[in-house]
C-alpha cells in the first residue's frame, strides 16, 4: 500500500510500539490477578479495560489510515543508521555497562570510565585530554560531595575503600 | 492577640539571627532538591547527628530551611534540562522546559523563584493565621473525598492528551496500570511484579522519574549540539540582568495566580498522605481550566510554570499544620522533624502553642524567613544557572545519566532500581520518539497507586457498594467542582469561538 497524497506518510510500526507494549503488559497483569481476591482485581480491571479499549480504537484508526494509503508499516526514523553515527547506540551500551559495573567498581571509578567513554563516543574521539580531565574532575567532585562529605549511600568499590583508609589514617 | 503578636515579633528577629545557618542551608537544599533521588528527607536523615547536636531552635531552622529550599531546587533541573528533581516538580517542565529551549531559561528560573518564594511565604502567613481551621481539614478528607482530589490531578492527563486524545489516554492509562504493580492494599496479593520481590511495594517513584525524564531525555538531546535553538543561542550569548528582571516582572504581574495556586498547595499539604506531586498536578490543571489562553499551556506559558511551583511550595507550610497542631506528620520530612523535636522533649498537639509557643510559631517563622532569604539569595543566580542550557550535549548527556541513575539507587539501595530506571528510560525514549507524552505516563505512575488505595478503602468500608463514592456532602461538592473544572474550558472555548464568529 503506497501513500497517495503529498503529505509524508505516517510510520505506524513505531507508533504501535507503546500500545503493543501496553496491551501485552495489561494481559500479563490480568493473568497475575485472575484468581485473586476482588480487591486485587477491581481497579486493575477498570483501568486495564479502558486501556485495552483505547488501544483498540488506536489500532482501528491506524488500520483506516493504512487502508487509505496515508501510512506505512515502517519504523521510520525510530531505528536508523543515524543512531549508530550519532553515538546513541554507543551511549546506550555504555549506560548498560555503567549500571552493571557500578556495584563492583564503585561510584567514582565507574562514573569516571562512563563519562570518559561516552563523551569520547559522542564527540567521535575529539579532545581526549579535555574529556579525560573533565571526567576525572566530575567524578572526584561527586565522590567528595556525596561520599566523603555527606556519606551518602552510593555504591562503594576499590577507590572509595582505599580513600576511606587513607583519610582515616590521617 | 497582643501577646501572640509579641511572640511572633520576638521569634521573627530571633530567626533572622540565624542567617548564618539559613543561607548555606538554602544552597544545600537547592543542590539536594535538584538531584533526583535526593530529597530534604534523605538529607535530614543523613545529617541527623548534626541536627541533634544543634540547639532545638537551630535544628528546627536548619530542617525547615532545607525542606523549603529543596522543594524550590527540584524545579531548577526541571526547567533547564527537563528533569524534575522530585515528583513534586513533575508538572514544572511542561512549560518550564519549552521556555528554556527558547532561550528564556533565565526568565523561567526567575519566574519559578518568585512564584515559589511568594507562594511559600504567603501560605506560611495564611497557615499561621488559620491554623485551627486548617488543622481540621484532615478530619473531613476521607477516602471518598481523596478519590476526587486524585481525579483532579489525573484529569491533567486529558489536557496533555488534547493534541492526540487516543495517544494521551494510552500514555496516561499505561502509567496507571504500571502504578498498579505491587501488592494490593487489602490482602497484599502480588500483581504484575514479573516475579521481582523488589516490586512488591509497588513501582518506586524515583527510578520511574529518572528513567522517564532524565535517561530518555539524555538519549534524545544528543541529536543536537545544544539543548537550545540557534536563535536561543544568540540570546544566551549575552545574558543580562534584564532577563532576570523580566522574569520577576512576569511573575509579579500574575500575583493573583500565585495566590490561588499556592492556596491549593496549602490545602492539599494539610491533608496527611497527600503531597507536592498531587498539589502541583491539581494546580496546573486548574490553572489551565480557568485560563483565557489554555492553548498556550505546554508551549512555555508563564502561568503553566507559576501554578505547579507556587502549589508545591504551598505544600511545605501545609504539612507543618497537622504536625504541630495534631502531631500527625503529613509527609516523610515532617515525620523526621517530629523525631528530632521529640528527641528535644517537645510534645505536639494543641498544647504546644500554650506550653512552648516559641517552638510552634518558630517553625512557621523559620519557613517565612527562609522564603524571604531565598528570594534575595537565589534570584541573582538565575543568570548563571541558565548557562547550563549552553553546555554541549556531548558533555551534558553523560553527566545527566550518571548522576541521575545513581540517584535512583540511593533511596532503597537496590541495584534493581538502577535497572528499573534504565527500563523506564527505554520506555520514555520510545514514547518521546513516537509522540506519547512521558508526563502523562508519570502522572499515572504517581497518582495511580494512591487512587487505587483510596478506592479500595472506600469499597471495603461500603461492602463493595460503588455508590459510596457519592455518599458524603463534601465529596459531592468536590465531584461537582471536578465536573465544572472539566466542562468549563470546553464551554469557554465554545463561547469564544461563537464570539469570534459573531465579530467576523
Amino acid at each position: 500500500m503506497r501513500p497517495t497524497n503529498n503529505q509524508p506518510p505516517r510510520m505506524l510500526a513505531g507508533e504501535l510500539l507503546i500500545p503493543a507494549l501496553a496491551v501485552a503488559f495489561t494481559l500479563y497483569f490480568f493473568s497475575t490477578i485472575w484468581n485473586s481476591p476482588w480487591t486485587a482485581k477491581v481497579s486493575a480491571f477498570l483501568v486495564g479495560g479502558v486501556l485495552l479499549t483505547v488501544c483498540t480504537l488506536l489500532f482501528l484508526r491506524f488500520a483506516f489510515l493504512y487502508k487509505k494509503g496515508r501510512a506505512l508499516l515502517s519504523f521510520g526514523e525510530l531505528f536508523s543508521r543515524e543512531d549508530i553515527s550519532s553515538g546513541r547506540v554507543g551511549l546506550i551500551i555504555s549506560t548498560v555497562a555503567y549500571t552493571a559495573l557500578i556495584d563492583r567498581l564503585g561510584f567514582t571509578l565507574t562514573t569516571f570510565l562512563f563519562l570518559a567513554i561516552s563523551m569520547l563516543i559522542l564527540s567521535k574521539g575529539r579532545r581526549p585530554a579535555l574529556i579525560g580531565v573533565s571526567s576525572a574532575i566530575i567524578s572526584l567532585c561527586g565522590w567528595a560531595v556525596f561520599i566523603w562529605a555527606f556519606d551518602t549511600r552510593f555504591p562503594r568499590g576499590w577507590f572509595e575503600v582505599t580513600m576511606k583508609a587513607v583519610l582515616s589514617n590521617g | 492577640m497582643g501577646e501572640t503578636a509579641g511572640i511572633l515579633a520576638e521569634v521573627f528577629f530571633e530567626t533572622i539571627g540565624y542567617w548564618w545557618l539559613i543561607i548555606p542551608t538554602i544552597f544545600l537544599g537547592l543542590i539536594v532538591g535538584a538531584i533526583p533521588g535526593f530529597s530534604a528527607a534523605n538529607t535530614i536523615i543523613i545529617l541527623m547527628p548534626l541536627t541533634l547536636s544543634m540547639s532545638l531552635e537551630a535544628g528546627l531552622v536548619f530542617m525547615v530551611s532545607l525542606y523549603s529550599s529543596a522543594r524550590m531546587g527540584a524545579g531548577i533541573p526541571a526547567i533547564l534540562v527537563n528533569i524534575p528533581g522530585t515528583a513534586g516538580a513533575a508538572a514544572t517542565p511542561l512549560d518550564g522546559y519549552p521556555m528554556a529551549k527558547a532561550g528564556r531559561g533565565q526568565q523561567a528560573l526567575a519566574i519559578t523563584f518568585v512564584a515559589s518564594s511568594l507562594g511559600g511565604l504567603l501560605t506560611t502567613v495564611i497557615a499561621l493565621a488559620t491554623m485551627p481551621i486548617l488543622a481540621r481539614v484532615g478530619f473531613y478528607m476521607h477516602s471518598v473525598e481523596m478519590i476526587v482530589v486524585m481525579l483532579f490531578g489525573i484529569s491533567l492527563i486529558a489536557s496533555i492528551a488534547a493534541q492526540d486524545m487516543l495517544k494521551g489516554l494510552i500514555a496516561g492509562f499505561l502509567g496507571l496500570m504500571i502504578g498498579s504493580i505491587g501488592t494490593d492494599v487489602v490482602y497484599a496479593t502480588p500483581r504484575g511484579t514479573f516475579g521481582f520481590l523488589e516490586l512488591y511495594d509497588g513501582v518506586p517513584l524515583i527510578p520511574a522519574l529518572v528513567g522517564l525524564f532524565a535517561v530518555s531525555e539524555a538519549f534524545v538531546i544528543i541529536e543536537k549540539k545544544l539543548i537550545i535553538s540557534k536563535e536561543a543561542q544568540a540570546a544566551m550569548a549575552t545574558p543580562s540582568w534584564h532577563a532576570t528582571f523580566e522574569g520577576v516582572r512576569i511573575a509579579l504581574s500574575r500575583w493573583w495566580h500565585i495566590v490561588w495556586t499556592s492556596i491549593i498547595g496549602l490545602v492539599i499539604g494539610v491533608i496527611p498522605g497527600a503531597g507536592a506531586s498531587i498539589a502541583s498536578f491539581v494546580a496546573y490543571q486548574q490553572s489551565r481550566s480557568f485560563s483565557k489562553t489554555p492553548e498556550l499551556y505546554g508551549t512555555g506559558h508563564p502561568e503553566g510554570l507559576i501554578a505547579p511551583e507556587s502549589a508545591n511550595n504551598g505544600v511545605t507550610s501545609g504539612t507543618l499544620v497537622p504536625l504541630l497542631v495534631l502531631g500527625i506528620p503529613g509527609g516523610a520530612t515532617a515525620a523526621i522533624m517530629l523525631v528530632v523535636m521529640q528527641f528535644h522533649g517537645v510534645s505536639f498537639g494543641p498544647s504546644l502553642f500554650e506550653d512552648q509557643p516559641k517552638i510552634g510559631y518558630g517553625m512557621f517563622m523559620a519557613m517565612a524567613v527562609s522564603y524571604l532569604f531565598m528570594m534575595f539569595t537565589i534570584l541573582p543566580l538565575s543568570r548563571y544557572m541558565s548557562r547550563v542550557t549552553a553546555v554541549p550535549t556531548i558533555y551534558l548527556a553523560p553527566m545527566i545519566i550518571s548522576f541521575t541513575l545513581v540517584g535512583a539507587f540511593v533511596p532503597r539501595e537496590y541495584m534493581f532500581d538502577m535497572y528499573l530506571a534504565l527500563a523506564f528510560g527505554v520506555l520514555g525514549y520510545l514514547a518521546r520518539r513516537t509522540g506519547y507524552h512521558v508526563a502523562a505516563i508519570l502522572i499515572g505512575v504517581i497518582l495511580g497507586p494512591l487512587l487505587e488505595k483510596y478506592f479500595l478503602w472506600s469499597l471495603k468500608k461500603s461492602d463493595g457498594d460503588i455508590m459510596v463514592l457519592f455518599s458524603s456532602n463534601l465529596g459531592n461538592i468536590l465531584w461537582v467542582g471536578l465536573v465544572l473544572s472539566l466542562a468549563l474550558p470546553i464551554i469557554l472555548k465554545w463561547r469564544r469561538s461563537r464570539a469570534n464568529l459573531v465579530t467576523q
